[in-house]
């Protein structure tokens, strides 16, 4: 029932984020594919290469917000004592809202780019599958980052509204820093492809980044472990 | 079922930086029994209540409920099955109906009474597909108690339970207290209704900042507690009358009010030999031994 919990408390978030980022992406490249040629191939990579760049966006913002929450929101709300009260372990109770929130931000990356795939197939600009494959790996296997980042965050700061307002502040500064002093390793420009596309054809090329995405998969780790570590300690 | 204390405490202590919210607390509470733990506002209850449910860590001192160390996270978790609990201000998720709260609540539980919690749903008048954050105060106090009344504990932790109930729930509330205690549930519950507290406790503790004051049965305090007014020819001896039992003297005029908490018959006495004209003694109220406690400290 935990997990039952955990998709009753996000389960307006996610559907708020899933029809928009899935609407966007529809009418996006519905609405350009009508200004290119069929013959213009790269334009339409490049389309979806621009797209990627949205989605990212959006993605990032709505598993921030799906990574809020939790017992110490509950605690700004005066409802912790509830939760505190069952006799489950907090680590448990963590676990289940980041696996939920996992299981979430998975569909939120894989029913956008889904939905490309149908309206391109449709529209006759058929997209090649391993491409839709190279673009969602990216964005989930590097921006889980920010969804462990967000859960993180909303176990260190207490307020309703102050967590997410630090989350999207964290994740501008990293974003600015990264690309100013450490443009190797922006996560950014790993989880849109910027690393690995081609510009002349827009095409993702060369071998998936495994060593990158594993990176940015144990920094998700780790501060999810920390996440744990803080709740257990923490006082209610 | 053991005969062995449900609550024990010993030096429990949290300090809030130089603050001490509870202090030195050493607390037996008994099995099969309702146990009223009073305290003004601020008084250390809630605190107290949030250590033995593992929520906050005390800064000193140990505890058990139910035999496993209240600091220990899995000990914790293993009697928070048996023990269910009302916490301060009636938490409950805003987003869930009655129903679904139910359900949730009923799937942690083996003691869940399905039988119960349909009864008093159908008598607290719940609706059972309205979201919780659109019911009423007592509404949700109700939702609150029938959580915890639906189960069959071995201990009933209730932290103001009679707040925001209009008479009829509280009157309705004191008879399911009584009821579980009957059953054999061991109840410990804060309260600033001491009217309530007095129809149905056995066992009172008072706490003020931090420190227990009082920790007696409550026809132990009916017995031994006494008011003394006393009358004299002249100024009141005031002097001769501290002696050991004797909480608070107060002079008006010609006239000697003693508050006593045990040795009347010694002040009564005292009085007699030091020709007092006049010689009343009156029992105390759970009121009045809570106020001057509270006040003499």
């Amino acid at each position: 029932m935990l997990w039952y919990k955990a998709w009753l408390e996000t389960r307006a978030r996610f559907l708020t984020c899933l029809a928009t980022l899935t609407i966007f992406c529809a009418v996006f490249v519905g609405h350009a594919q009508g200004m290119i040629h069929p013959e213009w191939k790269s334009d339409y990579n490049r389309l979806l290469f621009i797209t990627q760049q949205f989605i990212v966006i959006m993605w990032i913002l709505a598993v921030v917000l799906l990574g809020m929450g939790g017992i110490v929101r509950e605690k700004a709300i005066g409802i912790s004592s509830l939760t505190l009260s069952l006799p489950v372990s907090r680590a448990r109770i963590l676990g289940i809202r980041v696996g939920m929130g996992i299981l979430e931000a998975i569909v939120l990356g894989v029913v956008p780019w889904s939905t490309i795939f149908l309206v391109s197939s449709l529209a006759k600009m058929p997209i090649v599958i391993s491409q839709v494959g190279f673009y969602v790996l990216l964005l989930l296997g590097g921006g889980l980052a920010y969804f462990a980042m967000a859960v993180l965050v909303s176990c260190l700061i207490e307020g309703e509204y102050t967590a997410p307002a630090v989350a999207f502040g964290l994740v501008l500064l990293a974003a600015i820093i990264f690309d100013a002093w450490l443009r190797p390793f922006n996560l950014w420009r790993l989880v849109t492809g910027d690393f690995y596309i081609d510009r002349h054809t827009y095409l993702l090329s060369g071998h998936f980044p495994w060593l990158g995405t594993l990176a940015s998969m144990s920094a998700a780790a780790l501060m999810l472990l920390a996440s744990v570590s803080v709740i257990q300690r923490r006082e209610f | 079922m053991t005969n062995s204390p449900v609550i024990v405490t010993r030096d429990l202590t949290k300090l809030y930086g130089s603050l001490a919210a509870v202090h030195g607390l050493n607390l037996s509470v008994g099995p099969h029994r309702i146990t009223a733990f009073l305290g003004q506002n601020g008084a250390g209850k809630s605190t107290t209540i949030k250590m033995l449910l593992g929520m906050v860590r005390p800064t000193c001192g140990e505890g058990t409920v139910l035999g496993k160390r209240i600091t220990d996270a899995e000990e914790n978790c293993e009697m928070r099955c048996k023990v269910a609990c009302v916490a301060e201000n009636k938490p409950l998720y805003g987003y869930m109906t009655v129903e679904q709260t139910l359900r949730f609540a009923s799937s942690f539980y083996p003691d869940w009474r399905t039988d119960v919690a349909r009864s008093l749903l159908s008598e607290y008048k719940l609706p059972p597909q309205r979201k919780v954050k659109a019911l009423s105060k007592g509404m949700r106090t109700k939702l609150a108690l029938l959580l915890a009344f639906a189960r069959r504990p071995e201990l009933l932790i209730l932290d103001e339970p009679s707040e925001g109930l209009d008479p009829v729930g509280i009157e309705h509330l004191l008879q399911m207290l009584v009821a579980q205690a009957a059953e054999g549930v061991a109840i410990f519950f804060s309260s600033h209704q001491i009217a309530e507290v007095e129809r149905v406790a056995d066992h009172v503790c008072i706490l003020n900042n931090g420190r227990l004051l009082v920790d007696a049965s409550l026809d132990q305090l009916r017995q031994s507690y006494r008011r003394i007014d006393l009358v004299f020819a002249s100024a009141p001896p005031e002097r001769e009358f501290r002696i050991a039992g004797v909480e608070k003297l107060q002079t008006k005029g010609h006239q000697l009010s003693v508050f006593a908490s045990r040795n009347a018959e010694a002040v009564i006495e005292r009085a007699r030999d030091l020709d007092a004209v006049s010689v009343e003694v009156a029992p105390v109220g759970l009121r009045e031994i809570f106020l001057e406690s509270v006040k003499e400290n």
